[in-house]
């Protein structure tokens, strides 16, 4: 029940807040709150909002989709605006009910339309529905409804004010036009909308100020409309599309401002279009041209081959978290976009040759490594190097880099003698696996003799699958190893990435993620830790409860969703952390919900957790800024589509012995040059996996334990 | 020009063997410097004679022996032979590099800890583990590898009333086509008692048996004997797995991989007889990687070599004390080192070499040390070019066992220094004096008296 409630309030305010694309409480409560200031109006919004809410709810749509108001902020326009234009009588609940079911049919149904699309409804069903009404309204058939005052519909279209300026002429009108959303047309109600845009977000509301100024500089210098724009188009056409062009579809960014620019003009366009043709009807425009102009870019948008705008991937009704989270997940999600691959061999090699290499690695065939093993004198081979024996690479098991398919395979060509090469047979004795559509790799200069699978067979990642020798055009022992797009032993090279291993640079030794191995380094693949590795292996269907020291407790529900994503969901705060585990690496991707949520201490704790055990060496991350609270958030807020000052980085470290593995790590915010120790966690891992964490922010410190129960 | 030095004559037999088309070789060439530090200026500063030991030569042999290894095998452990050499240093060199520590006594176990290994990191092997000493060992999360059936006992006392499993393997003796046959540690695996003490641990639940261990010789020059070894402790861990339901952890093979020292009674020995560490490291893994065991529940493998890895890093400096003509008209050189200090003279025919320029002639010999006993020979027949006295001599790989076996005996125990990579010399320990030697000693009143109306 309590959670009913919550969820209906939450709903309700969002409805609000989405006006202004946001899902933020002090922008939603504010607008609620300002709504009533025209109290009929702002009582039928409301009104029609639960019979939305319902209707929604009932026709079984996705709760979290009812909660961001998505299917209730039409109707609250179409009762908004009812209020206001429409006496109350008996005839006004009629058809206030009447219309607003209407408006919700148009909603679902346009909301299922356009979907599919990728696209939005925005305000559509509300005008078609105010449309509809004011038709019905205006024939010569009695629908009882009374007009309240013929200049409200004027003041629509018109730049005219009947009330006094309370501020600077532009001022005054920016307020004024921001209130012209909740069809009121006074400065202090625009005033207190702007001060929730600005809580909301600094972003929006920049973009907000951007579209306005274009708005009247475009105007003022064409002179389109020479007595100035009227409020209501500023604020319901120009403004709105603006902040939705630059802020919220796209990710912020200077061309996604550009784009705010741009939007304005091609909405003057189509209000003066659509007024002539709507005026044949006796119908005003309403938000149809920000609608139209906003769909029409969306869909060009969307419709791009290459593009450097981008598009919100994930909506966290957030400018500032979209960038956040974008920019984020742009650094650190390689996962999504790269095969995960291993080297393939044991130990530490040595890149002889890199990609672009002087030796042979050119043209078609640059981007190709050779690998060789060195001693600490640098030496690849003992005694005097006369025989292929001994180089310390020659015999050396070779494995299958990746899953896959073996294509082709050679296997009968002599290895040669120190330095004799074989240019008949180039690539020597070959292996090519096929991983997926369009990625091979290979492995030349095979031991002859020593492949171990045959054409057709099925390889495991990691799998011997021929031992390296000096076959082919090898002056001496080595193994080269190229991706490539197409099955051929002689095919032409690819560049792509290794996910994990870990390069030694003279004596700097770090672990690499989704990088290319570089010329004159030492690689190793990760050795990875059965005991982190296991302790980190949640199972969608489990659950894992855990306590505090003073008693509080939460569920971390495992789960998996539509998408494949695995989640962390704590019940009790109704928080999720989707997370990542690729057998190297577990990682959290994305957190939603309460900070008060044990599960946000132990997505900070646990941000990211390499298995490898190859020896102690620092894990590094950086978290969405978002979650940074800091006195300088709002500034680096409004600078963010340009640079950020403020980084919030993470840190771990693990002491691992076989019995107890310990895990620290920290969150460290820096600002240019400073760094400062925000938080550090701890994380004890035994036998039977987590045990319990540790989260001190200097203040507070807190104690948890963890205990997996298994749910179905 | 400078004056030439002296050489006494001699008389040499002259042996007309086959003809070859070499030329006969100087086998003795002076070795006046190790890395660069020359023995004379060793000599002067720290007396003789003098250990030296070579941190270069330390780190490189681990290297190269764990990169023999994994290089064949993803998941591999070195632990460090304690009785090997356990001077402080040279374990923390090896604790640095990655090693484990694998101890044989309580002392040894002390000492680890001593030198901060992870208790967890402690092997404890050897067949006279005492109460408190298992107690310890438990507590520290040690890996206890079990010797006898009365060891297995007593732990499964300790571990009732413990708190903390302790984490156990067992020791496992096999027929590895080896004479004689090593049967004294562990339990035997052909008779069926390796295999009743895993039982019983697994059944006892008090326990983890964790892995097993074998130790099948020392110095062995049979690199098949490892591939059976191998094969029969794969197969034992597989039963583990699927008999009891009790996956092994780790296969630790335990040591014995030769040095290239000679090796005495064996004809004609060569570097290229006695197998490296990368052809053991071929037997062992290959084994492991095609016993069936699944890609990611192989065995970590533990190794616990020692000799192959400090041998050849450590030298004893000398002088000779004198020359003396033998009956047979042999001639017999007196060294001032003798079996008591370079203990492995026992097993080993040294290479022994001057450390100063002579003369290519040389002459058969035999080294004797400075005891005044009959079993104090260095070398029974060594050809060397005439030494004087006062001249230097470099016993070469002598740096396994030597500093730990070696006896306080007759004479002091010399200094032993480390030379580091960085070329400087450091003092690892002093020369022991009367003070070192009486510290222990206890001088009750029944014999003060008497001595003192003297």
């Amino acid at each position: 029940m309590k959670n009913k409630i919550a969820y209906i309030i939450k709903a309700i305010i969002n409805s609000y807040a989405i006006l202004f694309f946001s899902q933020n409480k002090v922008l939603g409560v504010l607008l609620l709150a300002v709504s009533f200031f025209n109290p009929v109006a702002g009582a039928s919004g409301l009104a029609c909002i639960l019979i939305a809410l319902a209707c929604a709810d009932l026709s079984g749509y996705y709760r979290q989709d009812i909660e961001k108001g998505l299917f209730s902020f039409n109707a609250l326009l179409f009762g908004i605006g009812f209020g206001t234009f429409y006496h109350t009588n008996t005839a006004f609940f009629v058809w206030l009910l009447i219309g607003c079911l209407v408006c919700i049919a148009i909603t679902l149904s346009l909301y299922v339309l356009l979907i599919k699309r990728g696209l939005p409804m925005l305000s559509l069903p509300f005008v078609i529905t105010f449309w509809i009404i004011l038709a019905a309204a205006g024939s010569i058939f009695r629908l009882g409804l009374e007009q309240r005052s013929s200049s409200v519909m004027y003041e629509l279209i018109t730049a005219m004010n009947l009330n006094a300026h309370r501020f600077p002429f532009y001022i005054d009108l920016f307020f004024r036009s921001l209130s012209a959303m909740l069809f009121q047309n006074n400065a202090i109600v625009g005033l207190l909308i702007a001060v929730g845009l600005l809580i909301h977000s600094r972003i929006a509301l920049s973009v907000a100020l951007i579209g306005f100024v274009t708005a009247c500089l475009f105007n003022r210098f064409t002179g389109v409309f020479p007595e100035g724009l009227s409020y209501y188009h500023l604020g319901s056409n120009l403004v709105i599309a603006a902040m939705a062009v630059g802020s919220f579809f796209l990710v912020p960014s200077y061309r996604s401002y550009l784009w705010a620019m741009v939007v304005v003009p091609l909405v003057i366009l189509f209000i003066i279009a659509f007024t002539r043709l709507l005026g044949i009807y006796d119908l005003p425009v309403l938000s149809l041209p920000f609608c139209v102009a906003t769909i029409l870019l969306l869909y060009f948008f969307k419709s791009r081959q290459s593009a450097k705008t981008v598009l919100t991937p994930l909506q966290f009704y957030s400018p500032e978290v979209n960038l956040y989270q974008y920019l984020n997940s742009k650094e650190r999600l390689p996962d999504y976009h790269y095969f995960n691959f291993k080297l393939p061999f044991m130990g530490s090699w040595k890149v002889s040759q890199g990609y672009n290499g002087a030796i042979t690695h050119k043209s078609d065939w640059a981007e190709a490594l050779d690998f060789v093993i060195e001693d600490d004198e640098h030496h690849t081979y003992k005694n005097n190097g006369t025989k292929p024996e001994d180089y310390y690479c020659f015999g050396k098991p070779v494995l299958a880099c990746g899953d896959g398919v073996v294509v082709a395979v050679t296997d009968k060509i002599d290895d040669n003698e120190i330095n004799n090469v074989n240019l008949k047979e180039n690539w020597g004795n070959s292996i090519v696996i096929q991983h997926a559509v369009g990625l091979y790799s290979k492995a030349s200069h095979l031991k002859r003799a020593s492949v171990k699978v045959k054409v057709g067979d099925n390889v495991k990642q990691g799998d011997i699958i021929a031992l390296c020798g000096s076959s082919g055009r090898s002056p001496e022992p080595h193994l080269h190893f190229q991706f490539q797009a197409t099955p051929g032993i002689g095919s032409k090279t690819l560049r792509y990435p290794f996910a994990y291993f870990m390069s030694e640079h003279g004596n700097e030794k770090e672990l690499k993620t989704y990088s290319i191995p570089a010329e004159g380094d030492s690689v190793s693949p990760v050795t990875i830790n059965n005991l982190l590795k296991d302790a980190f292996n949640f199972q969608p269907g489990t659950a894992v409860t855990v306590t505090t020291t003073d008693g509080r407790t939460e569920t971390f529900e495992i789960g998996i969703d539509y998408g494949n994503e695995c989640y962390l969901h704590s019940k009790e705060t109704n928080a999720y952390a989707y997370f990542v585990n690729n057998g190297t690496a577990f990682y959290f991707t994305t957190y939603y919900g309460s900070k008060q949520s044990l599960l946000y201490l132990f997505y900070q704790a646990a941000y990211k957790v390499v298995f490898a055990c190859n020896g102690s060496y620092p894990v590094e991350d950086t978290f969405p800024l978002q979650l940074a609270k800091d006195p300088l958030r709002w500034l680096n807020d409004l600078a963010s589509p340009f640079f950020r000052f403020i980084k919030l980085k993470y840190e771990a470290e693990v002491n691992i012995s076989p019995v107890e593995i310990v895990f620290n790590s920290k969150q460290v915010r820096s600002v240019g040059m400073k760094d400062r120790r925000i938080s550090d966690a701890q994380l004890w891992i035994g036998q039977e996996g987590i045990q319990r964490f540790a989260f001190n922010t200097g203040k507070h410190k807190i104690e948890v334990k963890w205990d997996i129960k298994n749910t179905y | 020009m400078q004056k030439l030095k002296y050489e006494r004559p001699y008389i040499k037999k002259l042996n007309t063997g086959m003809l070859n088309k070499f030329a006969s070789a100087n086998p003795a060439q002076a070795f006046d410097a190790i890395e660069g530090i020359p023995v004379k200026k060793l000599i002067e500063q720290y007396g003789s004679p003098l250990f030296v030991l070579s941190e270069k030569r330390i780190r490189h042999n681990y290297r190269a022996a764990l990169r023999a290894f994994n290089t064949r095998y993803p998941k591999v452990q070195f632990a460090w032979s304690y009785k090997t050499n356990y001077l402080s240093t040279v374990c923390q060199i090896f604790h640095e590099e990655g090693s484990w520590a694998e101890v044989v006594s309580g002392f040894e176990y002390q000492k680890a800890v001593k030198n901060g290994v992870n208790g967890s990191h402690i092997i404890f092997n050897g067949p006279g583990k005492k109460r408190e000493e298992l107690l310890a060992a438990i507590e520290n999360n040690s890996l206890i590898h079990i010797d006898h059936f009365d060891e297995l006992y007593m732990l499964m006392e300790l571990a009732a009333s413990s708190s903390t499993k302790p984490r156990v393997a067992v020791r496992v003796n096999m027929d590895t086509g080896l004479y004689p046959q090593w049967d004294r540690f562990g339990f035997n695996y052909e008779n069926g008692e390796a295999w009743n003490a895993i039982s019983k641990i697994v059944q006892n639940n008090k326990m983890q048996l964790i892995g097993l261990h074998c130790h099948i010789g020392t110095y062995i020059l049979d690199v098949a004997a490892y591939t059976k070894a191998t094969t029969k402790m794969c197969g034992l861990a597989m039963r583990c797995a699927k008999d009891l339901n009790n996956p092994i952890e780790y296969l630790d093979m335990g040591g014995g991989f030769p040095s290239n020292n000679v090796l005495k009674g064996v004809h004609l020995q060569s570097a290229d007889s006695i197998p490296s560490v990368d052809d053991f490291a071929e037997a062992i893994t290959t084994t492991i990687l095609n016993f069936g065991f699944e890609k990611d529940k192989l065995p970590l493998l533990i190794l616990e070599t020692g000799r192959a890895l400090i041998d050849d890093a450590g030298y004893l400096l000398g002088t000779v004390i004198a020359n003396k003509r033998l009956a047979n008209g042999r001639r017999g050189t007196v060294l001032d080192f003798g079996v008591n200090t370079l203990f492995t003279s026992f097993w080993y025919d040294h290479q022994i070499t001057p450390a100063q320029g002579t003369s290519t002639h040389t002459e058969p010999m035999t080294l004797y040390g400075p005891l005044c006993m009959n079993i104090d020979v260095i070398r029974e027949n060594i050809n060397l070019p005439v030494l004087d006295p006062g001249d230097h001599v470099v016993v070469h790989k002598a740096g396994a066992y030597n500093m730990t076996q070696w006896m306080q005996f007759i004479t002091y125990r010399p200094a032993i220094v480390m030379i580091a990579e960085s070329g400087e010399t450091h003092l690892l320990r002093k020369a022991e004096t009367l003070d070192y030697v009486d510290e222990m000693e206890q001088t009750p009143e029944l014999t003060k008296s008497k001595a003192v109306e003297k």
